[in-house]
């Protein structure tokens, strides 16, 4: 009860527990918080009634609700209520949220990508700004080095590879073991190496903690999270939610470091099986494009190669073809085949013998699973180049003439792969300058669709389009066909489609220009040493 | 991508190129390129005075009619193998800036312009990978994910893969990649990129250097997103319903034409199939001006294709009443109607070219 | 021309000594384990069966994967015996037996092994 100076004139135990003070109950009003006294002058000192609401204030480290009930001699009772631990709780929720919040953010950054570096990068980024004044992200050693991410809250992100000892800041090591988990560990901000501090971090480093990046047990990382001297300590509720989010880092990391790796490895295994890149060899040019069946591959069931001859006088080789089949199965047939042929090079003025060979080769109990294809053995003489074609089971090779006739070759053969002996008949033509030899599979004359939906594209509708691509350089043919099928096609599914150009040079010297006249395409970095 | 400011490069110059181009011919082409080269010209006014334009009148021409589609294809094969003889491959450069992607939008066939640029941002010093034309979405990501590209340069020329570039570039964003668009495609002032969320548009090969090194931010986590809360209207399922249909109003169109136009009847296989071909293509238009809610593109595409029907001597008459027939077919959707009334409307309107004065397409017609 | 192919189907009929199987639809990709399958399933080693004949009346289209199911097929009744016939072949189904060179080797006559080729029953 506080009188109208203000003075306490009578306390319960626990407001003289709260208010200490000279013993007795007559006290002054300094002896009431600022915040309580204040009220209680409005209170007193305003017209009659005037009414207070509750209102809160601290004393010492507690926070108070306190309710006035003013009596009739001008004294007032002030109830206190202990509100502190509904606001901490209810701070506490809001912190939570806030948490959760950052955390959400944190997933979905560092999962829409699959990049390490990028991964990495945004760790660092992030712990910077939600959990310290500066973070330092120790990538798996890649030998004696280890790539440090370095980021400043605010500040730019660093990344650099560099030789340090882990073993100078205590507890990096286990951290960085991967296995077993290492607990997050306070360190003396004394012991933390220059390394260890990201370049234009203001002041003295006041704390440290030093946390693993778990991942599927192999090593991941760890990060190191620094606050200046005259920022806050590590509390323990934030050292827990340091490890949620280096949870949710690490599970990231270790999911881009393992799509990496597969992607590595796909990719050495794919090497072989993409279409080669093709160019001018020995006065003749050629030219090849491939699309797979499933637009989300880039192998399938059909394949072609140029095997350039030993010197221009010689035929050099060049082969289309088409396994049953389509996707990764399909792909690891082209392989092979491709490979056979490689080793049949030395025969190859014999195709049948060649093709024979291929099929005693490819037979096997499991299956019988085939293959078409066409070999082309083409050499240039003066201006004109001479063609060997012979098909073994595959859609007849069309020759685009110069003014603009297309014929289809007479060439006809078994298919390979599936029967005991096969047999061919080659045809031999010759190219005029500017005039184009067609290979293709019949993922073109059976690509579905146009205008109307469901109509086949056809070898007869094909030679109609050529006769107007007389004289077209073997690329823009090559083009033109996958433009007209894919056309053709619209929106419509399809088989592989492979087509090559043998073509003889309209002009121009009878080598290549520049020595190299395949494209670059980081897709297609083969080279095929004949 | 034309840039007359190029006073080093001579009309002389442009026309013997011009020849070399049109004749299909890769060593005269190559070999006028060396000479400008030999002659002091450097590489990015070579690539942007020189060949650029020469592309540029490339597609005009044939718009025009004065060359054929075999003329084009060729003209474009000589001037891409120039280049590659010409600029060596950048591994042998100085890389100090970053690295991006250059890529073109699934379906695409013109793939020129984004060579070029990727050729222009090498030159400025940039380490460009440049995935070429036909590049399944997935296989972009993929790289995406493997390189860990700064930035996606996409390049699309043909309007109808709006869609098809809209998907990619949210999945580039979604992958934590800035988009960067640029071509034809994305309209003259880039609108359709901004419609379809891209980071940035640049008008050209020197506006994307300028652009991507005045930096572009990657997208935060809000960028992973569909296409109906970049382009609200796709609710009304008007353009879904448009491309499941497409054959059945092309079909419908020409049975409904044949009635109407008895010449019709007397159409060779060949040119009842050219006729399928042109409204096949002004569906696919319609779809895009659906998609991106814009009536220009949809008017700009049927009076190009009247202009290009009349340079190669086949009348557009037929156009305004095959517009109505298909407008009849979808009197259920006002916005698809609204649009084909407009596009009649242009078509009837109209100036009459003289030959060779065609506009530029908006391609697609090849 | 935009009616849909029906859905793929076989219909088998096993007489005293011939099995029929009648093919409906596209013999693709999608379908041809389900031919091959389905011969296996009913030509076991010790068949009565002596004739095979696929009927392809209403067959609506057939690609490489479904042709090497037809080769699986023939290797089977070769290796149990029974002969293998393709009846009422639709023209595109001749144009890829001719252009691959199956055509004779899919058909040819079984070696007489025991002398009941050509005694099938109604």
């Amino acid at each position: 009860m506080v009188d109208r100076e203000g003075r306490i004139v009578e306390a319960n135990d626990a407001a003289r527990v709260l208010l200490p003070g000279p013993a007795g109950d007559d006290r002054a009003s300094e002896d009431l918080p600022d915040w309580l006294a204040d009220a209680h002058r409005r209170m007193v000192g305003g017209p009659g009634g005037t009414h207070v609401n509750a209102l809160y204030g601290t004393i010492g480290e507690r926070l108070f609700e306190a309710h006035p009930t003013p009596s009739s001699d001008g004294d007032v009772v002030w109830w206190l209520i202990d509100d502190t631990d509904r606001r901490l709780a209810e701070a506490s929720l809001r912190s939570e949220q806030e948490r959760a919040a950052i955390l959400s953010e944190v997933s979905s950054t560092l999962l829409s990508s699959m990049n390490v570096a990028h991964c990495t990068e945004a760790t660092a980024r992030l712990a910077a700004h939600h959990l310290a004044d500066a973070a330092v992200l120790v990538s798996p050693a890649q030998g004696r080095r280890f790539p440090l991410t370095h980021a400043r809250a605010g500040g730019p992100v660093t990344q650099a590879v560099r030789t340090v000892d882990p073993a100078t800041v205590p507890g990096l090591v286990e951290a960085l073991q991967g296995f077993p988990p290492a607990p997050t560990q306070w360190i003396n901000p004394d012991d933390i190496p220059a390394w260890a501090i990201p370049l234009g971090f203001a002041g003295q480093v006041g704390s440290v903690i030093v946390t693993q990046l778990p991942g599927h047990s192999e090593p991941n990382g760890a990060l190191i999270l620094l606050r200046a001297g005259t920022g806050r300590a590590f509390t323990e509720g934030e050292e827990a939610f340091t490890r949620q989010f280096a949870a949710r880092a690490g599970a990231a990391l270790s999911a881009a470091r393992l799509y990496s790796e597969q992607a590595r490895v796909t990719a050495t295994l794919m090497r072989d099986l993409l279409p080669p890149d093709l160019g001018g060899v020995h006065g003749v040019e050629y030219a090849g494009r491939y699309r797979a069946a499933q637009d989300d591959q880039r192998i399938g069931g059909d394949f072609y190669d140029v095997h350039p001859g030993a010197d221009p006088t010689r035929e050099s080789l060049v082969v289309l073809g088409d396994v049953a089949g389509k996707g990764l199965d399909a792909a690891v047939l082209t392989g092979k085949i491709r490979n056979s042929l490689h080793a049949l090079l030395p025969l190859a003025h014999d195709h049948e013998y060649v093709l024979n060979l291929l099929n005693a080769a490819l037979l096997t109990s499991h299956h019988t699973r085939f293959a078409t294809l066409v070999l082309a053995s083409a050499r240039r003489q003066a201006v004109r180049v001479r063609l060997r074609l012979t098909s073994a089971g595959h859609p007849p090779p069309l020759v685009v003439r110069a003014d603009g006739r297309v014929e289809e070759s007479r060439t006809s053969g078994d298919l390979v792969g599936a029967m005991p002996t096969v047999s061919a008949r080659t045809e031999e033509t010759d190219l005029a300058p500017g005039e184009t030899c067609l290979l293709y599979t019949d993922g073109i004359t059976e690509a579905r669709g146009g205008p109307l939906g469901r109509e086949l594209y056809g070898i007869e509708r094909l030679k109609r389009d050529l006769t107007g691509c007389a004289g077209m350089p073997a690329e823009a043919m090559v083009e033109r066909v996958h433009m007209l099928a894919a056309q053709w096609l619209g929106r419509g599914r399809h088989d592989d489609m492979a087509v090559v150009a043998i073509g003889a040079p309209k002009s121009g010297a009878p080598t290549v220009v520049n020595g190299d006249t395949r494209p670059r395409n980081t897709h297609q970095r083969q080279r095929r040493n004949p | 991508m034309t840039d007359s400011g190029d006073t080093a490069v001579t009309a002389g110059l442009r026309d013997r190129l011009w020849q070399a181009v049109l004749d299909g011919d890769a060593y005269t082409t190559t070999d006028v390129l060396r000479q400008s080269l030999d002659a002091g010209l450097d590489k990015e006014t070579l690539l942007l005075g020189l060949v650029a334009p020469v592309q540029e009148q490339v597609g005009l021409a044939w718009a025009a009619n004065r060359i054929t589609v075999a003329q084009e294809h060729a003209a474009t094969a000589a001037n891409e193998r120039a280049v590659t003889a010409l600029i060596p491959a950048a591994s042998a450069r100085r890389r100090q800036r970053g690295r991006v992607t250059v890529a073109c939008v699934d379906g695409e066939w013109h793939a020129f312009p984004a060579r070029l640029v990727a050729e222009v941002l090498q030159l400025h010093g940039w380490q460009v990978d440049y995935l070429g034309p036909q590049i399944p979405v997935a296989h972009l990501i993929d790289h995406l994910h493997r390189t860990g590209a700064d930035a996606v340069l996409l390049s699309s020329s043909i309007p109808a893969r709006l869609p098809t570039a809209h998907a990619v570039i949210t999945a580039c964003q979604a992958a934590g990649m800035p988009v960067m668009a640029g071509g034809r495609a994305f309209g003259p002032d880039g609108r359709y990129a901004r419609a379809c969320g891209a980071d940035r548009w640049a008008a050209d090969a020197r506006g994307a250097a300028a652009a991507l090194e005045a930096g572009l931010r990657a997208p935060g986590p809000a960028a992973a997103r569909q296409a109906v809360d970049d382009l609200p209207h796709l609710a009304d399922q008007e353009y879904t319903m448009v491309v499941g249909a497409r054959s059945r109003l092309v079909e419908q169109t020409l049975t409904d034409l044949e009635k109407d136009a008895p010449a019709m009847q007397l159409y060779t296989d060949v040119q009842r199939h050219r006729t399928a071909e042109d409204f096949a293509f002004i569906v696919d238009f319609l779809a895009t001006a659906l998609y991106v809610d814009d009536t220009d593109l949809f008017t700009g595409f049927v009076t190009w294709t009247a202009d290009v029907l009349e340079a190669r001597s086949v009348s557009a008459r037929c156009l305004p009443p095959g517009l109505d027939l298909i407008a009849r077919q979808l009197r259920d959707f006002p916005r698809a109607t609204a649009l084909l009334r407009e596009g009649a409307a242009a078509v009837a309107a109209r100036p009459r070219p003289g030959p060779g004065e065609t506009a530029p397409g908006p391609g697609g017609v090849a | 021309m935009t009616t849909p192919a029906p859905e793929f189907g076989l219909v088998v009929t096993l007489m005293p000594n011939v099995l029929i199987v009648e093919v409906t639809g596209d013999l693709d990709h999608s379908t041809r384990d389900r031919l091959v399958r389905t011969v296996v399933t009913h030509l076991t080693p010790g068949t009565v069966v002596r004739r095979l004949r696929l009927d392809f009346e209403r067959l609506t289209w057939i690609d490489s994967t479904g042709l090497s199911a037809l080769l699986m097929v023939h290797r089977h009744a070769r290796a149990l015996g029974v002969g293998l016939r393709l009846d009422s072949r639709p023209c595109f189904l001749d144009r890829l037996l001719d252009l691959t060179g199956t055509s004779a080797y899919l058909t040819a006559p079984v070696e007489a092994v025991d002398g009941v080729s050509g005694s099938e029953a109604g």
